[in-house]
């Protein structure tokens, strides 16, 4: 409890002490440096992030097996093996597409070679996967766009609308900038946890705008009783989530047999970053935009 | 639900109370249609994905082609039969009827060979009654090497993978192209009709049928893929059995090197059990009049009567030969005499045997299940798979259950540290549950599998959930402490309009997921937009009218 309260007073000084204007200003640049990194990659790669095989085509091969990577390159070396990855007894291996026969022969060789090894096999087709590219980009935008008209449709004025908006889409943009920094490749798992996000990284600024507009009181005090119900519900949230993260990512580091379990940790992973970033636009951007549209208000009825 | 009840026998009111009602019963149908019982270990109507339960889920595309197609029977029937008797000369010409004369006198066989329309030949004039659909049905058929089929309005679906240029290419040979749409656009897209989904998935799923794999779930996706989910079955498997179309053929050996086409696999009409005989596994089939005739007419005119070990019998399936062999001697003269008295051959029985061993084993099952469910109106490409062992589907299975109950526990931990009161704790966390029960009585009422990304659902759902528990009881708790009923009502309707808007948003942007081609994800959407409803609906408001009862 000292810790949260610790933390909330800290941040309330803080939001307190500086001005509307001095708020917003940190989390917009957090915002343009990571459009400058989603940009970068884009120019640099082709694409905003890293994409996995669902968006790419190609093969994964998982093996418990305690053969090393040059027995692996060896017992392969005919199909086109691009890399060996390693958690606890089980070896990730990724392959490029090839052709069916190939692909046909390369799943008996693995299922009659390696049956001791719970062999987890997963394949994607690259003209499909490229479909699927496009497919997850208009998902994303077509759920933006109707959280957009949610969020008009509740408030009904422009600038508390636009600045949850906003926020929300900051959120988005850290998170994928992260995914990018950090080298996490693009699944449909990533694709579940933006969609998600978009739809609960907006939980906190409708409390707030709510809380700041519909209750009377002084404006202070309000942004301090919001952040506390505010800041109570990301911690509860990031607490489930990262449990989930360290059982589906790093359980074998306890035990070696147990698996990844990659489309719950690249849920996860994604949502960790994105409530960060959430926690930052909500009580920073969000609440600078408030303040500053509620004081003028209130400046111009004077 | 502990908490609900516990109160419940103290307070009449409570007990009334109509929401607390909608959650008694809402808990107690999850209970009955999940039944849990305990036999040798817990186990329950709950189905689980084959993530967790180990099999191969194969996504498969429909290979085909609608297409909008301008073209003019006229002069499809001037190249293909100028092609064939030399430059011909078109003398008049309909959508119903095409005349024409060729260099030479023909007779009516002659004509007839070529296909496109009925016949009338009075010397070097030939009128041909024709249908437009057909002949260019029957053209692209010819060139393009596979079913064609009129959809209506000048739209086919091409049963095959082939490219835009290349259908353009056929069609400019007689003069048409394909159409173009209001904004200019050609009419060609990657699809196959609703109807061709349906036929190929009936007959998928006749074929695990007959395999052994009863109830596989089939779910289409878009216009033209099929996921198909199949329990206990490693990735090679299912290949052989699904994605291949099974079409059968026979054909005869006509010289050395060549053979030609006999019959088809749909003029099977019955097919035995497959057997072991002398040394070798074998399936026995009985093929109707239409394809005993082709056999007859083929095995006669190829000279096979006459010389069987020459000109073998050829079975194929999938343009891979299985089997081919010497027609059996008292056949071949017997086709020999109904032939020259022109008569029928009545349906009669063939053998396709396959070898000994394994392989043999292998391939003759195959064959059965082909032969029995017939081929697929298409060729299926698999565009994507997903292969899990038993084994490892069990350690996901256990390792989810712990991630959740420890989200849960940590979860429990941090409200403890925020409100240091049980009466609050209690509550939230058995409302929690009680959610994630109803989800899941709900998966098992409509039959829902539980996958990998249904539970990272649910667990979201256990994330969202407490955070709208801490809204209310914080509004309801503004100062401190509980308020009087009046400034409670307005408080609480307050922070329900907050949660709805939430809820609104959560469940609005997970909704493309439902409707567009991410198959693995709708389990995902499906529990995440369930979980929220039953959430705002049922358990939170129970919560709200439990903590006005405790915290007074």
């Amino acid at each position: 409890m000292d810790n949260i309260k610790n933390l909330v007073s800290r941040f309330d000084t803080y939001i307190r002490t500086h001005k509307p204007e001095q708020l917003v200003i940190p989390p917009l640049i957090v915002l343009v440096i990571a459009l400058i990194v989603l940009g970068g990659m884009y120019v640099t790669t082709g694409s905003p992030v890293r994409l996995g095989f669902q968006f790419e085509g190609g093969t994964i091969i998982e093996l418990d097996t305690p053969d090393s990577y040059d027995d692996l390159k060896v017992a392969f070396m005919d199909y086109p093996l691009i890399g060996v990855s390693e958690s606890g007894n089980r070896k990730m291996l990724k392959f490029g597409p090839m052709d069916s026969d190939k692909e046909e022969s390369l799943v008996a060789k693995v299922n009659s070679e390696y049956e001791y090894a719970t062999p987890e096999i997963k394949q994607a087709d690259p003209i499909y996967a490229r479909s699927l590219q496009k497919q997850a980009i208009k998902a994303i935008l077509i759920s933006f766009c109707l959280m957009a008209v949610v969020v008009f449709l509740i408030f009904r004025t422009f600038v508390p609308s636009v600045a949850v908006v906003l926020s929300a889409f900051s959120d988005i943009m850290i998170a994928s900038a992260f995914i990018a920094i950090t080298g996490i490749e693009l699944s449909l798992g990533t694709i579940a946890a933006l969609l998600m996000l978009i739809g609960y990284s907006v939980d906190s600024d409708i409390l707030l705008t709510t809380r700041l507009l519909k209750r009377r009181g002084n404006l202070d005090d309000k942004v301090t009783s919001a952040m506390t119900t505010g800041l109570t519900m990301t911690s509860t949230t990031l607490a489930a989530i990262l449990m989930m993260y360290l059982v589906s990512a790093y359980s074998y580091l306890i035990v070696p047999s147990f698996p990844q379990i990659s489309i719950i940790s690249d849920i996860t992973i994604v949502l960790l970053f994105g409530l960060a970033a959430d926690l930052m636009n909500t009580w920073m951007l969000n609440t600078g935009i408030l303040k500053w549209h509620l004081q003028k208000q209130r400046g111009r009825r004077t | 639900m502990a908490p609900a009840e516990a109160k419940g026998a103290e307070n009449m009111k409570l007990h009334k109370d109509f929401r607390v009602i909608v959650y008694v019963i809402a808990m107690l149908l999850a209970l009955i249609v999940i039944h849990p019982t305990y036999d040798d270990g817990l186990s329950s109507n709950l189905q689980y994905g084959l993530d967790l339960e180990g099999g191969t889920s194969l996504q498969l595309k429909l290979e085909g082609v609608i297409a909008g197609v301008e073209a003019d029977p006229a002069q499809i029937i001037e190249e293909e039969y100028s092609d064939a008797f030399g430059e011909i000369e078109i003398i008049e010409a309909s959508e119903t009827e095409v005349i024409f004369r060729t260099p030479e006198p023909l007779n009516k066989d002659e004509i007839d060979a070529i296909g496109y329309g009925s016949v009338h030949v009075r010397d070097n004039e030939v009128t041909l009654t024709i249908n437009k659909e057909y002949v260019i049905q029957a053209y692209l058929s010819r060139y393009l090497e596979c079913e064609v089929v009129y959809l209506g309005s000048n739209m086919y679906e091409i049963r095959s993978a082939i490219g835009e240029s290349e259908l353009s290419d056929v069609l400019a040979e007689v003069g048409g192209s394909i159409a173009t749409d209001m904004r200019g656009k050609p009419v060609f897209r990657d699809a196959v009709t609703k109807e061709t989904q349906k036929t190929t998935e009936a007959i998928l799923s006749e074929k695990l049928n007959i395999w052994g794999l009863k109830d596989v779930p089939i779910t289409p996706v878009e216009d033209n893929i099929l996921m198909v989910d199949l329990a206990g079955v490693d990735l090679d498997t299912a290949m052989e059995i699904v994605a291949t179309p099974g079409k059968f053929e026979i054909r005869i050996q006509t010289t050395e090197n060549e053979t030609e086409h006999v019959t088809w696999g749909d003029h099977i009409t019955a097919v035995d059990i497959p057997k072991m005989r002398d040394g070798a596994w074998g399936v026995g089939f009985t093929v109707d009049g239409v394809g005993a005739n082709a056999i007859r007419d083929a095995a006669v005119e190829s000279g096979a009567v006459d010389d069987p070990e020459a000109h073998e019998l050829i079975m194929l399936l999938d343009d891979e030969v299985i089997y081919s062999a010497p027609l059996a001697s008292e056949l071949a003269e017997s086709l020999q005499e109904l032939y020259d008295k022109n008569q029928d051959v009545p349906s009669y029985a063939l053998v396709a045997t396959t070898g000994a061993g394994d392989v043999g084993k292998e391939t003759v099952e195959q064959l059965y299940i082909h032969l029995r469910a017939g081929a697929l109106p298409v060729e299926v490409d698999v565009i994507g798979s997903w292969q899990v062992p038993a084994a490892l589907g069990a350690q996901f299975k256990e390792q989810t259950i712990l991630a959740g109950i420890l989200a849960l526990l940590m979860v429990a931990l941090t409200i403890f540290l925020r409100y240091h009161q049980k009466n609050i704790l209690i509550p939230m966390v058995a409302t929690s549950v009680s959610e994630v029960f109803m989800i899941l009585g709900f998966a098992a009422a409509i039959g829902w599998q539980l996958d990998l990304p249904a539970i990272a659902g649910i667990i979201a759902v256990i994330g969202t959930g407490i955070d709208h528990l801490v809204i209310i009881t914080d509004e309801v708790l503004y100062e401190g402490r509980m308020p009087s009923k009046k400034v409670y009502l307005s408080r609480i309707a307050r922070a329900f309009a907050i949660i709805f808007a939430a809820a609104t948003t959560t469940i609005i942007a997970m909704s493309p997921l439902l409707f567009m081609g991410f198959g693995a994800l709708k389990g995902f959407a499906i529990t995440t937009i369930v979980g929220v409803l039953i959430g705002v609906l049922i358990a939170r408001p129970v919560y709200g009218r439990v903590i006005r009862e405790l915290l007074e």
